[in-house]
């Protein structure tokens, strides 16, 4: 033996696949079953190192992580009988390997039987709410509730439902046209209302000015006559207080005044001759 | 003589076969011999010759070039080194290495150089736990992606559209800034996790506007929708174990959808026409009431002025009339005369016709008084009787 290497290449290699038959390996992100004769043995087993019986017993893999499911989008009706268009996804991973294989076998096959849970439950569930609740005030709720019921739901076939999330709550199109409608209608009564009270405000600026200047032209006029007033008393009373000294006196003056002031150009007078103008001596 | 020796290196090759390696010295040098009498294509034959016999092929084998013993020894040696070689690793100091043994994890090492059993026994994993990965939704940067914010977008609009609290439609679009948190948990916990966080981060989203009004998501209240966003996305990628740490979440834009916008920018003009016109009207004001001050204070200056023009007036014409007065009183019927006189001298003067008739002739004169007709005026007249 020792003289023929050749032998040993050939020990080596018979070494080597007797060794992979009765060793496997499961990787960190898997686990593992051992079939023997096509029926599955009682234990899952985890990452590392692992020893079976050659040729007899050969190994099954399972993805051991967090695994995805996306719905396709569905339309669900709230109790409020309006549409609503739902688009979830669902992470679970498979924590019984055994059951799985003896209920599902593949990945495939468990998120077909995902999906019609997922979708029943969360319709039934969309339908005891209205829309405003499933939108916002209880969509956090009927994520949970939707997740546990489905949970409980597969947890049969070895499977455990982390999170069932929805993704989109919209409408349908044609309500999608009512509801810009609605808000286009909302944003022109806005609008309106701003304009409204900028006419509004500025018609009492407006009239506001108008009325204080009418208010300061009037004061000034009174003030004004009350001013002409004391002064054309004042006036008179000077007048009178000089002119009552010599009552007489100014009665005459002012008489000859006004003969002048009023004889003017252009006057034709009758004088008879024995008027005091033609007759100094008296 | 030829077929002799045929023969006898016949047998000797077959002696070769079963024999140890050192014994080739020795075969050869009769080889050589033979070689020396027989012409060099009849001594070719007898290594080519042979076709029959399975043996043969592996004998050539074992005999070309096959080391003896120890050479073999080195050969195994130096591919056992080889293979123990293969185990060294760098790791760079924007990664870490995760080292699994027959598929376990084993343990996580830092940066620098480190050793690991090559495989099949542990393998090596180097995630860049540094590197800051980005996930869009609601847009697609065109050229310059990843890195970079600036350039071309492209909206996707069944994405971004979104409906608030309020029951409005609004188009969000933002993107997530995220690393690796926990080198392992991301490894070997999720499938998948570039599509885990671009949904769980669509669904966060779409539940923090869901809990939003339109107006605050479009004007003041995106910080706000933005920190919530995180959080709930931490939380859920939490939940499921994944490993990443959530940096930002960002909000590219968020505006209402394109059917509606010019609605709301009326809203926008409207604002501003408010403004204006009440601007306008504050403008008339303030140029309305000094002016009409103005116009007081002229009024009340003008009355002042007549106020003080009829006191002075009055002031004159009285000291006037006060010195006059005196003066009569010290010789009243003496200046009477005088004043009449020069009166009636200056109104005579200015009488354009005058009549001078005896007294009575004149109370025997008709008073004719002709009227020159009603559109002119009459003339004022003086009749003197006695």
């Amino acid at each position: 033996m020792r003289n023929n290497p050749l032998l040993i290449i050939v020990i080596l290699l018979v070494v080597v696949v007797a060794g992979s038959q009765c060793f496997f390996t499961v990787h960190q992100t898997q686990t593992a079953l051992v079939l023997q004769l096509g029926e599955p043995l009682n234990k899952a087993y985890g990452p590392g190192l692992h020893f079976k019986m050659p040729f007899i017993q050969n190994v099954v893999y399972f993805d051991s992580r967090v695994l995805d499911y996306e719905a396709r989008s569905r339309e669900a009706f709230t109790v409020d009988k309006k549409a609503i268009v739902l688009d979830n996804y669902a992470r679970w991973k498979i924590i019984n390997p055994l059951q799985f294989y003896r209920t599902m076998r593949t990945i495939p096959g468990a998120q077909a039987r995902l999906d019609d849970v997922v979708y029943s439950q969360l319709r039934a569930l969309v339908g005891a709410y209205t829309l405003t609740e499933v939108v916002s005030s209880h969509r956090a709720a009927i994520m949970k509730e939707v997740t546990n019921k489905v949970s409980a739901l597969m947890h049969g076939y070895g499977v455990e439902v982390l999170d069932v999330r929805i993704k989109r709550t919209d409408l349908p199109s044609e309500n999608q046209r009512a509801i810009f409608g609605r808000m286009r209608a909302e944003r022109e009564r806005q609008a309106k209302q701003y304009r409204s009270e900028g006419e509004e405000e500025s018609t009492r600026l407006r009239s506001d000015a108008d009325r204080q200047r009418a208010v300061i032209l009037a004061e000034a006029a009174r003030e004004a006559q009350i001013t002409r007033g004391v002064g054309d008393a004042k006036a008179a009373s000077i007048y009178a207080q000089s002119y009552n000294k010599a009552p007489q006196f100014y009665a005459y003056q002012r008489w000859l005044e006004a003969m002048r002031k009023s004889l003017k150009e252009n006057s034709k007078m009758v004088l008879a001759n024995e008027a005091p103008l033609l007759n100094p001596q008296h | 003589m030829n077929w002799d020796w045929d023969k006898l290196q016949e047998k000797r090759q077959r002696q070769q076969g079963g024999t140890p390696p050192p014994r080739q010295q020795n075969d050869t040098e009769p080889e050589d011999e033979g070689q020396d009498r027989q012409p060099p294509r009849a001594k070719r034959a007898p290594f080519n010759g042979r076709g029959g016999g399975s043996e043969n092929p592996f004998k050539k084998l074992s005999q070309l070039r096959f080391p003896n013993g120890k050479g073999f020894l080195f050969v195994g040696l130096g591919v056992v080194a080889l293979w123990l070689l293969s185990g060294i690793y760098i790791i760079n100091p924007d990664e870490e290495g995760v080292v699994l043994r027959f598929g376990k994890y084993d343990r996580t090492e830092g940066p620098g150089p480190h050793y690991a059993w090559p495989a099949p026994i542990e393998s090596v994993y180097k995630p860049q736990v540094t590197q800051v990965l980005r996930s869009e939704v609601g847009f697609r940067s065109v050229g310059q992606s990843a890195t970079f914010q600036q350039g071309q977008v492209r909206t996707v609009s069944e994405e971004a559209s979104m409906l608030t609290g309020d029951e409005n439609i609004v188009n969000v679009q933002f993107s997530v800034q995220y690393k690796i948190g926990d080198p392992v948990q991301y490894l070997f916990n999720v499938s998948a996790p570039t599509a885990l966080v671009r949904n769980a981060a669509e669904a966060a989203m779409r539940e923090v506007i869901g809990n939003s009004q339109i107006d605050s998501a479009i004007t003041d209240g995106k910080l706000k929708i933005q920190s919530e966003a995180t959080q709930l996305l931490q939380t859920i990628l939490d939940r499921y174990g994944a490993g990443i740490h959530v940096l930002a979440v960002q909000l590219q834009d968020v505006h209402p959808p394109q059917e509606v916008i010019d609605a709301f920018k009326d809203v926008a003009s409207a604002r501003e026409d408010k403004s204006r016109i009440i601007n306008e009207a504050e403008a008339y004001r303030n140029e309305l009431l000094p002016k009409a001050r103005g116009q007081s204070a002229a009024m009340l200056n003008e009355a002042e002025s007549y106020h003080a023009l009829r006191v002075r007036n009055a002031e004159g014409e009285t000291a006037r009339f006060d010195a006059l007065s005196a003066e009569h009183s010290k010789a009243p019927k003496v200046t009477e005369q005088r004043l009449y006189y020069e009166a009636m001298e200056e109104i005579l003067a200015n009488a354009e016709e005058k009549v001078l008739m005896d007294g009575p002739a004149a109370s025997r004169a008709l008073p004719y008084l002709t009227l020159p007709g009603l559109s002119a005026p009459a003339a004022p007249k003086v009749l003197e009787k006695k």
